[in-house]
């Protein structure tokens, strides 16, 4: 089936680790919203209408697709089971919405999944270009290329003086939501990261942890976006959400030092134990991996740890989800049995890590 | 304590949510606390409520409101009021733009920071629409000045152009482009 190249364990490329800034900002994305014209919004559209949008984007993707390089994999969201819906959603290439299957919907996936196209999501048109690191500018031009492609066979729904129109009121303008992922455990631990994010959303861009405004992230993975979207162009709207991120990435550097010069023991302690946890535990929740997978990534990142591969904990960090979890076994599992086949998994993975990098030690106790 | 959720498990995680100033708490067991948090970080997540925080700017009005206001506010390719644009935070169609718009540039003010026009990218092909049409009005002014001054050979060669122009415009929306 043409799904299952995109639910295989492997990396996606945007989970690669590469580039500066690479050890905090962990990946990039840029969304562009459209609808068509003659066509009603996912809203108020009837279900013929839904296949006639459908079938006029994905047409021309397949059509014109390879004018840019590009060849994409149709899949239609109802054919596909829910459980390889949610996979696709924990590999961020569809949204929850689109899975919910509310309406005629698909994804067009290109072979890298650097570019995820929605189609009848809460818009007709969703088009999401993810890279790893920090790449907004790149991250931009793929997308805006496929955008420009499309809008030279589609009409798209535009207005003067408001833009390019969207179902929500939010989104009006340029359509774009740009977003970084960065991880910030130092910002967290010295709790700057509560003075930060509500100063943030005074200058248009919001910060979030998984656990909504405010509030303590799972991981300590934050992303930063852009909220406005009207009155800006595209390159300011970019620039903003790039100096923001940079001086961010700096402040999380100058935490990380102050740590590391107070209590430098207590820090590698924690890093250690973390380690330890992941390396040995035969019961893992979700909470205590995304903790400790933060302590051991800080770990390798101020060098403290050298036998592990950043890549990898960033492909842990999507396996380690229920669905994957699932996939693996090959059956459904009780939140007890998750625990256990997580576990498994990052033993396993580990296992194999400290084998590559010649860890004797760690491979022979696992 | 008992966990919130599954009413079986003692509660060991307090899962505290702050939502539009609205703070929630809740005791969860281990095991319903990984359910309902997994990692995923949802994209796509509206970073506010925005049906909460348009109705409480436009207070929904009442049904008996007069039979012309009535018939103003509702859109008529898609059929959805302006209560229903309230209620749900979005719009039906791309004509709701036109049948709102005078409620519009309240809303986006609030929502963009003061801001209500867009300055960003253009479609290629309302680039040159747009430009015919700026055009195409240029001409009509000078139509009319040179029709109130009497020089109606030069007024003929305006509504020539303008013709033209108007051809132009026709044609490029028959090709659908």
């Amino acid at each position: 089936m043409a799904i299952d190249r995109f639910l295989e364990p492997k990396a996606s490329s945007w989970m690669a680790n590469e580039g500066e800034n690479t050890d905090i900002a962990m990946s990039t994305r840029i969304r562009l919203a459209r609808n068509l014209s003659e066509f009603k919004f996912p809203y108020a559209f009837t279900e013929d209408e839904a296949l006639k949008v459908d079938k006029a984007i994905s047409s021309v993707l397949l059509d014109k697709g390879k004018d840019l390089d590009q060849e994409f994999t149709h899949i239609d969201i109802h054919e596909v089971s829910s459980l390889h819906r949610e996979l696709l959603v924990e590999k961020h290439l569809i949204s929850p919405h689109l899975a919910s299957g509310v309406h005629s919907g698909s994804v067009m996936l290109s072979k890298n999944e650097e570019l995820s196209i929605m189609i009848n999501e809460e818009d007709h048109l969703r088009i999401q270009s993810l890279q790893a690191g920090f790449h907004l500018q790149e991250a931009y031009k793929i997308a805006n290329q496929l955008d420009s492609l499309l809008e030279e066979n589609l009409q798209y729904a535009f207005h003067e003086k408001f833009g390019y129109l969207t179902s929500c009121p939010t989104n009006t303008g340029t359509g774009m939501r740009a977003s970084v992922m960065l991880h910030l455990p130092a910002l967290t631990m010295s709790q700057q990261i509560t003075r930060i994010i509500p100063a943030i959303s005074r200058l248009g861009m919001v910060v979030r942890g998984i656990y909504g405004e405010g509030s303590e992230a799972l991981g300590n993975v934050y992303q930063i976006s852009n909220q406005l979207t009207l009155g800006k162009s595209e390159y300011e709207i970019l620039q903003d959400l790039q100096n923001m991120t940079e001086q961010i990435i700096e402040q999380e550097r100058r935490a990380r030092e102050a740590i590391l010069s107070n209590s430098p023991l207590k820090l590698e302690d924690r890093i250690y134990r973390s380690l330890g946890v992941l390396t040995y535990s035969r019961l893992l929740t979700t909470e205590e991996a995304a903790k400790c997978l933060s302590d051991v990534r800080l770990g390798i990142d101020l060098k403290l740890i050298e036998k592990i591969d950043m890549s990898i904990l960033n492909e842990l960090m999507v396996f380690m989800q229920p669905a994957f979890l699932q996939h693996y076994s090959d059956r459904p599992l009780s939140p007890n049995e998750r625990d256990i086949a997580r576990a498994k998994l990052f033993r396993e993975r580990l296992k194999e890590e400290y084998k590559i990098n010649g860890d004797k030690e760690g491979e022979d106790s696992i | 304590m008992i966990c919130n959720q599954c009413g079986e498990r003692p509660a060991s995680v307090l899962v505290k949510q702050k939502r539009n100033g609205q703070l929630t708490e809740r005791h969860l067991c281990h095991v319903c606390a990984a359910e309902n948090h997994n990692l995923n970080l949802a994209f796509e997540q509206d970073p506010l409520a925005i049906h909460q925080l348009l109705s409480n700017w436009f207070p929904v009005q009442s049904p008996t409101v007069s039979p012309v206001q009535k018939e103003i506010s509702v859109c008529p390719s898609c059929g959805f009021t302006f209560n229903n644009f309230l209620k749900l935070g979005k719009f039906g169609c791309a004509t709701c733009y036109e049948t709102f718009e005078s409620n519009l540039e309240e809303i986006f003010k609030r929502l963009h920071n003061g801001n209500k026009e867009h300055t960003g990218k253009i479609p290629a092909s309302y680039g040159s629409t747009l430009k015919i049409k700026k055009e195409i009005e240029e001409l009509r002014k000078q139509l009319k000045n040179s029709i109130e001054a009497e020089e109606f050979e030069e007024a003929a060669k305006l509504r020539d152009q303008i013709r033209e122009l108007n051809k132009e415009l026709e044609g490029s929306a028959n090709r659908g482009d």
